[in-house]
This record gives structure tokens, C-alpha cells and sequence, in this order.
């Protein structure tokens, strides 16, 4: 089989993913080569190992599932490594390829939401405020221990406003970054962000009312 | 503003400047706004009770999501697997995968 032969049975992927080895490396040029790949990966990509689990498991919110993400996104940067730029943050590169993998496994159940811009989710959540302090609530982030609640609040937030509030407000990246995990604009994070706000705010003062919470001066 | 917007703001008896400070507190408390635009709100709220406690009230949110991050540590059976998987591709950190003692 020819050397083009060879090249064209290959599927785009490997093409893609593949480290790119000139035909006329020879065998010690190729292991310097990927010595100093394996050194990058290393020093680069492994120390983000804890934070790509916290990342998968707050996507997955399966323990079974973050594993199989996690190890598709360490196997895939490895792959790819060479797309990575030195110099870049690669705990973001990880990121996106992390979530890629995620919505690639669940394309089938993405659900289908109507975004509002985020000026109307600004001053929704107002209203919600508004309403909390009604009620005495507007101090029951400070008083009340809302962390259960806020996490089941947050496990039940719908993509894409679960990933804008994780990204940003959890693992504290900031819009640019997020746009970039998210593969959307800067704005787009912002109204996607500004929505998951409102509908946590909403839920925590439900949730404020089912137990019972006294407000400070009810008004 | 849009005319809903608006609508709403009326229905809260807020001035315009209040509005604004409602429009874009969550921008300034994510540091994206401009330095003369996060000026002129960081005045406001200083001489305006309401916008103060509004302000109290979204930053102790802030605090209580970003409060949710745990410390979570990858465990040592996906550590294992992805060592072995790591291997397999050739990857000679591999080893590195798994926690030292």
C-alpha cells in the first residue's frame, strides 16, 4: 500500500486528532517528538484533573457518567494535543472539549429553550426581589443555609443556563471564557447567565416559603 | 429600555436611575461594565438605600452559588482507568494519572 493509499483510508477524525508526524520523520525524531508532547500533557493538562471531574459531574450529575466524560475528554486533549497553543489557558481548553463531549452524549435529550435577552431577566429578577422582600425574604441568603436547596435548584436548571451559572458563577471564569467552554457569544452567555440567576432566585424563594421561613420585618 | 421593561419599573415606583442600577447590577458585580459606567453605579447605590440593600441581597446570592464549589477530587477508579486508557494511546505520563503516595 502506498504512503497516499494509507493517508486516504484514514477517517477525517484521525486526520484531525492524530499528532502531526511528517512522512520523513524518522523513528528518533518522531520520539523526541512525542517525549516533549507527553511532557506538555503532563505539566499542562493532568493538574486539571480534579477540576475537569467537578466540571463533569456538575453536567452529568452522575458519578458513572462524569467518569466516562472525563476519560473522553483526557483521551481526546491527549489526541489533539498539538491544537492546543502554548501559553493558552489549558484548563478552558479542557473545558470545552469537556463539554463537547458531554452534549455530544446527550444530543438526543437537549432540550429546546427560548432565550430572553438578558435586560428582561435583569429586571425580572427584581421582580422576584421585589417580591421576596414582600415577604421578609430579603435577607434569607444571609440568614437561611439555602446551599441544599441551591444545589438542587442548580441540578435542575436546564442547559443551557446550567453550564452559563456553573461556568461563571461556581467556577469562576469570566464571560470570555465561558464563551469560549460554551462555543457562543459573549452575549449569549450573559442572557444565558442572567436567565439561570432569575429562575435560582425564583425556586430559593419557593423554597423559602414551603419551609416555613420567618422574614426578618415581613412587610 | 423595552416598553415590558419599562412597564415593570413603573409597576415598582423606580426612578430612572434606580433602573439602571437594576438594568446592570449584575454586570457590575461581574466586573463588566465600563470603568466610568461601574463608577457612576458605584455612586448611585452609595446614596441610595434601596439600591444598597438590592445590591446586599444579589451579592449574598453570588456568595451562596459560588459557595456551591466543592473541592471534589477526581476518585482513584477514574484515575486508574484513565491511567490504563492513557497507556494505551502510548502516552508515557500515564503513570502520572494516578495519585502519588
Amino acid at each position: 500500500m502506498t504512503t497516499a493509499t494509507m493517508v486516504m483510508s484514514r477517517s477525517p477524525d484521525h486526520l484531525v486528532e492524530e499528532p502531526d508526524v511528517t512522512a520523513d520523520a524518522g523513528p528518533e525524531a518522531r520520539s523526541a517528538s512525542d517525549v516533549a508532547r507527553d511532557a506538555a500533557f503532563e505539566r499542562e493538562a493532568l493538574p486539571w484533573l480534579d477540576d475537569v471531574y467537578r466540571f463533569a459531574l456538575s453536567l452529568t450529575r452522575e458519578e458513572s457518567d462524569a467518569d466516562d466524560v472525563v476519560q473522553e475528554t483526557f483521551l481526546r486533549a491527549y489526541r489533539s494535543w498539538h491544537t492546543f497553543i502554548p501559553g493558552t489557558d489549558c484548563r478552558r481548553w479542557l473545558f470545552t472539549i469537556c463539554r463537547n463531549v458531554f452534549l455530544r452524549s446527550r444530543e438526543r435529550q437537549r432540550p429546546t429553550v427560548d432565550l430572553e435577552d438578558g435586560e428582561q431577566d435583569a429586571v425580572a429578577a427584581s421582580s422576584v426581589y421585589s417580591a421576596a422582600r414582600e415577604r421578609g425574604y430579603d435577607d434569607i441568603f444571609a440568614r437561611l443555609d439555602l446551599a441544599p436547596a441551591l444545589q438542587e435548584a442548580l441540578d435542575e436548571l436546564a442547559e443551557p443556563f446550567r453550564s452559563a451559572v456553573i461556568l461563571v458563577d461556581v467556577e469562576d471564569m469570566s464571560y470570555e471564557s465561558a464563551a469560549e467552554v460554551m462555543g457562543v457569544p459573549i452575549g449569549t452567555v450573559r442572557s444565558r447567565l442572567f436567565r439561570g440567576r432569575r429562575l435560582l432566585q425564583e425556586k430559593l424563594v419557593t423554597v423559602a416559603e414551603d419551609l416555613g421561613f420567618q422574614g426578618a420585618g415581613a412587610r | 429600555m423595552s416598553a415590558p421593561a419599562r412597564s415593570q419599573l413603573e409597576e415598582l415606583g423606580l426612578s430612572a436611575t434606580c433602573a439602571e442600577v437594576l438594568h446592570h447590577l449584575w454586570d457590575y458585580l461581574d466586573d463588566q461594565i465600563t470603568p466610568a459606567g461601574a463608577e457612576r453605579l458605584r455612586a448611585h447605590i452609595a446614596a441610595c438605600k434601596q439600591c444598597q440593600q438590592y445590591e446586599d441581597y444579589q451579592e449574598c446570592f453570588l456568595r451562596a452559588v459560588s459557595g456551591l464549589r466543592q473541592e471534589l477530587g477526581a476518585p482513584e477508579s477514574l484515575r486508574e482507568r484513565l491511567a490504563e486508557r492513557l497507556k494505551g494511546q502510548g502516552c508515557s505520563c500515564w503513570n502520572k494519572v494516578r495519585r502519588g503516595p
